[in-house]
C-alpha cells in the first residue's frame, strides 16, 4: 500500500501492508532497486519482488543481483521455494492419504525414507511431504547452521544441497502420482 | 586360561597327586585374591577421598566460626565503648534536663542489662550528630568505605529477592520501620553489632505488636520494644543524615515525619505524651545496652532483618506513598525464547490459555504450535530456540489474524485468501513428526470476498467475529452447522474488531480511516462513535483496538504514532486520553489480564510496557528487525502466566519473560 504520504511527498514511499489492506493491493508499492534496500532482509525481499513482478520469469528470479554472495542467494531462494512449495503441499494434503500412497515413491524402483525422524522412517507420502518442509523450515532457520542471514557458513552450504534433493522428491512424487495437481 | 592351563596340565595332575594343590587351583587362588586384594584398595581410595572432604569440611567450618567469634567479640568492644561514651552524654543531659528522663530512667531500671546511665532529652540533634559521629568512627577504625557499604546493602537485597513474602499488613508499620533501620543496619553489618541488636529488636517487635503503655514497661520486652523502635528511629535517622548525599536512598524530611507517625502509633500514650524529640532521643547508651544484651541472637535474627530489609525495598523504595506492589510484572522483561521457523513475516501470535504454548500466524501461509517448555538446548544462556510442534497448512494465502478460544481447543485464522478457518489444536506434547492428521483443519469459514484482518473470540457468547476489507463484519457460531450468524457492513475499510469484555453485546471496531466506533450486535448498529470529542476525527489509519478487560474503556493504536483511550460509557464516547507512544506507527496492542498493563509493538521495532494507572512507559524493549518498513506487527500477553510475546516481519517471534 502506498500511503497517502506520498501524494504530498513523491519520494516517499511507505512499503506496508497494513490491516485493512484489500488483496488485491497487497505488496502494490512501486519495486526497489537491490542497492536501495537497506534492511537486513534484502535479498529476500528483491526475490519476493522480482517474483511478483513476473513470476514466469524464471530467469530473472534466479539471477543473482552483482556482488551478492552466493551462498546467501541459494539460502534465500531455498527459503522462497519452500514458502511456495507450502500451496503444493495444501493440495496434497488433500489427495494424498496414508491409504492412496503409503510409501513415498516417485517410480517404482526408490522409496525415500524420511530424514526427520532420528532414525529414517518410511512414512506415507504425506507425512513425508508435511516432515520434509517442517525439516526444512527448522533447518533453514536454525541458529545453528544459519545464524545470518546475511552471511553463509561453508560449512552450512551442503545442508542446502541436501534440502533442494528433499524437497525435489516431493515434486517428483506429485509428478508421478498425482498429475492434475502437478499441472 | 584357567581352560587353557587345565587342558595342558592334565598330565601333570597325576604327577602331583600328593599335593592338594593343582596348577589351576593356584592360579585360580591367586587371581581371586588379587581382585579381593583391587577390590578392597579401591574402597579405601574412596574412603580416603571422603574422610579428606570431610575433614576440609570440617577446616572450613571451623574458620568460619572463629571469623564469626572474632566479629562478635569485635562488636561486643565496640559497644561497650559506645556504651561508655553516652553514658557520659546523659549524664551531662541529665543535668540540664531532669523530668523528660525520668520516665525513661525508670525503663532503664527495668532492663535486663544494668543501665545505670540515664537517658536523654529533647536535644535530638546533639545525640544524633553524637551518634552519627560515633558510628562514623567505628567505621573508619575497621576500615570500612561508605561505598563498600553501599555494595553490601544491595547485595544482600538482591541475594533475598527471591526468598521474601510479603508479611500481613497489621505488621507492616513494624517492618517498615525494621526494615529501614535494618537497611541502615545491613551497611554496617560487619562493622557494628548493631546489626544483630537490630535483628533481635525486630524480633521483639514481632512479639509486642502495638502495645506499649507507660505501665506496661514493667516488662522488660515490652519496654524494649519501645526502645528499640526509638532506636531504630534514631538510626534510620542517623544513617539518612550520613547517606544524604545518595539521593537514591530516596529519604527526605517528610518520610521521617513519617515514621515517626507510626512509631507513635506503635507506642501508644507513651509516646503521646512525650514530644517528637523525645521520642527519637532515646538514649544512645540504653539502645547500646540492649544490643549488648542481644548480640547473641545473630543467626536467626540476621534472616528476620533480611525480610524486613526487603519488605522495607519495596514499601520504601519502588512506592514511596503509593498503594503496595504487585509482585507479578515490577520487574523487567527479558527475551527468553525466540521461536523461528517461518520463512516470512509472522503476522499475528497468540499464547494458548493454560499452557506455556504459542501459536504464530505468518505470510509464508502457514501457522505454527510451539512449546516453550522443551526448547532447544542451547549453550549460550541469553535466549532459547523454539522448534515448531506442529503446522497448520491450509490457508492459500498469507495468514494474516489469529485467535484462539477460551479453553485454548481450537484456534481460527482468517487470511489474505478471504477465508476463515477453524482448526483444532493438537496437543502441545505431540512429537514435531507425527503422522498427518487430517481432522486438525476443522471447518472453513466461507463468507468474506477479501482478505480477512482481523478476528476476535467472545467466550462468553461462543462466537467469532471477522473483520474483512471487503467493509464487513461477520459474526460466526463455529461450532453450529451453519456457522454465520450475521453480517455487518461497516463504513469504510475496517482493521480490526475486538468484543466489548465489559459487555458482550457490543463490539468496537476501527477503521483505515480513522474512525472508531461502537456496534450492538443485536441490532446490527452503530451504537456509539468514538470520537475525539470536539468533532476532530484522528486522519491517519487505525492499525488495532482492543478493549479493556475490566474498565469500559477502549484503546486504538494509531498510525500517527498515538495511542488513545476511550470511554464506552459517556453518550459521546469521549476520548479519555492521547498519548504519543512510539516513533513509528503504533501496530499492536494487549492488554494483560488484570487490567493493569499495555503492551504496543510498532514499526520503530520497539515494544513498550505502559502502566495503564499512569499511562507512563514503565519498560521498553527492541526486538526484530525490518522487512520493507514493518517490523512488530503483533504483540500479546499471556492470559494466565507471565509472558509476553512479539511477532515481527523478520519471521522471528520472541517470547519475554
Amino acid at each position: 500500500m502506498v500511503s497517502s504520504g506520498s501524494a504530498m511527498d513523491p519520494e516517499q514511499v511507505v512499503r506496508r501492508n497494513p490491516p485493512g489492506t484489500k488483496a488485491e493491493d497487497f505488496y502494490k508499492w512501486s519495486p526497489q532497486s537491490f542497492d536501495e534496500m537497506d534492511s537486513t532482509l534484502a535479498v529476500q525481499q528483491y526475490i519476493q519482488q522480482t517474483i511478483r513482478q513476473d513470476f514466469t520469469d524464471t530467469e530473472t528470479i534466479l539471477t543473482a543481483p552483482p556482488g551478492q554472495d552466493e551462498g546467501v542467494w541459494k539460502y534465500e531462494q531455498l527459503r522462497q521455494f519452500c514458502l511456495e512449495l507450502n500451496g503444493l503441499a495444501i493440495k496434497l494434503q488433500a489427495e494424498c492419504t496414508p491409504m492412496t500412497c503409503s510409501q513415498m515413491t516417485a517410480t517404482e524402483q526408490w522409496i525415500f525414507l524420511c530424514a526427520a525422524h532420528k532414525t529414517p522412517k518410511e512414512c506415507p507420502a504425506i507425512d513425508y511431504t508435511r516432515h520434509t518442509l517442517d525439516g526444512a523450515a527448522c533447518l533453514l532457520n536454525s541458529n545453528k547452521y544459519f545464524p545470518s542471514r546475511v552471511s553463509i557458513k561453508d560449512s552450512s552450504v551442503a545442508k542446502l544441497g541436501s534440502v533442494c534433493r528433499r524437497v525435489y522428491r516431493i515434486f517428483s512424487h506429485a509428478y508421478y502420482h498425482h498429475r492434475h495437481i502437478f499441472d | 586360561m584357567d581352560n587353557g592351563d587345565s587342558g595342558g596340565n592334565q598330565q601333570n595332575k597325576p604327577a602331583e597327586t600328593k599335593s592338594p594343590y593343582s596348577m589351576p587351583g593356584i592360579l585360580h587362588f591367586i587371581q581371586h585374591e588379587w581382585s579381593r586384594f583391587e577390590m578392597e584398595r579401591a574402597q579405601w581410595d574412596v574412603e580416603r577421598a571422603e574422610l579428606q572432604a570431610r575433614i576440609a569440611f570440617l577446616q572450613g567450618e571451623r574458620k568460619g566460626q572463629e571469623n564469626l567469634k572474632r566479629d562478635l567479640i569485635r562488636r561486643i568492644k565496640m559497644l561497650e565503648f559506645a556504651l561508655k561514651q553516652e553514658s557520659d552524654r546523659a549524664k551531662v543531659h541529665k543535668l540540664k534536663f531532669g523530668t523528660d528522663i525520668s520516665m525513661e530512667q525508670k525503663h532503664n531500671e527495668t532492663n535486663e542489662e544494668s543501665k545505670t546511665n540515664e537517658m536523654q532529652t529533647t536535644n535530638a540533634h546533639m545525640s544524633w550528630r553524637h551518634g552519627r559521629q560515633l558510628l562514623r568512627q567505628y567505621l573508619q577504625e575497621v576500615g570500612y568505605s561508605e561505598t563498600i557499604l553501599d555494595v553490601r546493602s544491595q547485595r544482600v537485597r538482591a541475594l533475598l529477592g527471591n526468598n521474601y513474602e510479603v508479611p500481613k499488613p497489621t505488621e507492616n508499620d513494624n517492618q517498615v520501620v525494621n526494615g529501614d533501620l535494618s537497611d541502615e543496619e545491613d551497611d554496617f553489618d560487619e562493622v557494628d553489632g548493631f546489626g544483630d541488636a537490630e535483628m533481635a529488636l525486630a524480633e521483639f517487635d514481632f512479639l509486642n505488636p502495638p502495645d506499649s503503655e507507660p505501665d506496661d514497661m514493667k516488662l522488660d520486652w515490652s519496654v524494649d520494644q519501645n526502645k528499640l523502635n526509638a532506636m531504630k528511629e534514631q538510626f534510620r535517622q542517623e544513617k539518612r543524615q550520613t547517606k544524604k548525599k545518595e539521593l537514591k536512598r530516596k529519604w527526605t524530611r517528610p518520610i521521617k515525619k513519617d515514621l515517626q507517625n507510626m512509631l507513635d502509633t506503635l507506642r501508644g500514650s507513651e509516646l503521646n505524651r512525650a514530644t517528637e524529640d523525645v521520642d527519637i532521643h532515646i538514649p544512645d547508651e540504653e539502645l547500646l545496652g540492649v544490643f549488648i544484651g542481644y548480640t547473641n541472637f545473630s543467626c536467626q535474627n540476621i534472616i528476620f532483618n533480611m525480610l524486613c530489609l526487603k519488605t522495607m525495598d519495596h514499601d520504601w523504595f519502588l512506592t514511596q506513598d503509593s498503594t503496595p506492589t504487585k509482585e507479578s510484572y515490577r520487574k523487567t522483561w527479558n527475551p527468553k525464547y525466540t521461536l523461528r521457523s517461518h520463512f516470512d513475516g509472522i503476522r499475528a501470535i497468540r499464547f494458548l490459555p493454560n499452557e506455556s504454548s504459542v501459536i504464530t500466524a505468518s505470510e509464508d501461509h502457514t501457522m505454527k504450535l510451539w512449546n516453550l517448555n522443551k526448547p532447544l538446548p542451547s549453550k549460550k544462556t541469553q535466549a532459547l530456540d523454539v522448534e515448531p510442534i506442529y503446522s497448520f497448512r491450509g490457508h492459500s494465502g498469507a495468514v494474516l489474524s489469529l485467535e484462539i478460544d477460551t479453553e485454548g481447543s481450537s484456534c481460527f485464522s482468517g487470511g489474505l485468501d478471504s477465508t476463515v478457518r477453524v482448526w483444532s489444536i493438537p496437543s502441545v506434547e505431540i512429537d514435531a513428526y507425527d503422522t498427518y492428521d487430517p481432522s486438525v483443519s476443522q471447518k472453513i469459514l466461507v463468507g468474506h470476498t477479501d482478505a480477512v484482518w482481523s478476528l476476535s473470540y467472545s467466550g462468553t457468547r461462543q462466537q467469532l467475529l471477522s473483520a474483512s476489507s471487503d467493509c464487513s463484519v461477520r459474526l460466526w457460531n463455529p461450532t453450529s452447522a451453519d456457522p454465520l450468524v450475521q453480517t455487518y457492513t461497516t463504513d469504510g475499510t475496517p482493521t480490526s474488531v475486538c468484543f466489548v469484555h465489559c459487555d458482550s453485546n457490543h463490539v468496537v471496531v476501527s477503521h483505515t480511516d480513522g474512525k472508531v466506533n461502537l456496534y450492538d450486535l443485536e441490532t446490527g448498529q452503530i451504537s456509539l462513535v468514538l470520537t475525539e470529542g470536539d468533532g476532530i476525527i484522528s486522519s491517519g489509519s487505525i492499525n488495532c483496538v482492543v478493549s479493556h478487560p475490566t474498565m469500559p474503556v477502549t484503546m486504538t493504536a494509531h498510525d500517527d504514532k498515538h495511542i488513545k483511550f476511550y470511554d464506552n460509557t459517556s453518550d459521546t464516547g469521549k476520548l479519555i486520553h492521547s498519548m504519543v507512544a512510539h516513533l513509528d506507527s503504533v501496530t499492536s496492542l494487549s492488554v494483560d489480564p488484570n487490567g493493569l498493563y499495555l503492551l504496543s509493538g510498532s514499526h520503530d521495532s520497539s515494544i513498550r510496557l505502559w502502566n495503564l494507572d499512569s499511562k507512563t512507559c514503565i519498560q521498553e524493549l527492541t526486538s526484530h528487525r525490518k522487512k520493507f518498513d514493518e517490523s512488530i506487527y503483533s504483540v500479546a500477553f499471556h492470559p494466565s502466566a507471565t509472558y509476553i510475546a512479539s511477532a515481527g516481519a523478520d519471521a522471528l517471534a520472541k517470547v519475554f519473560v
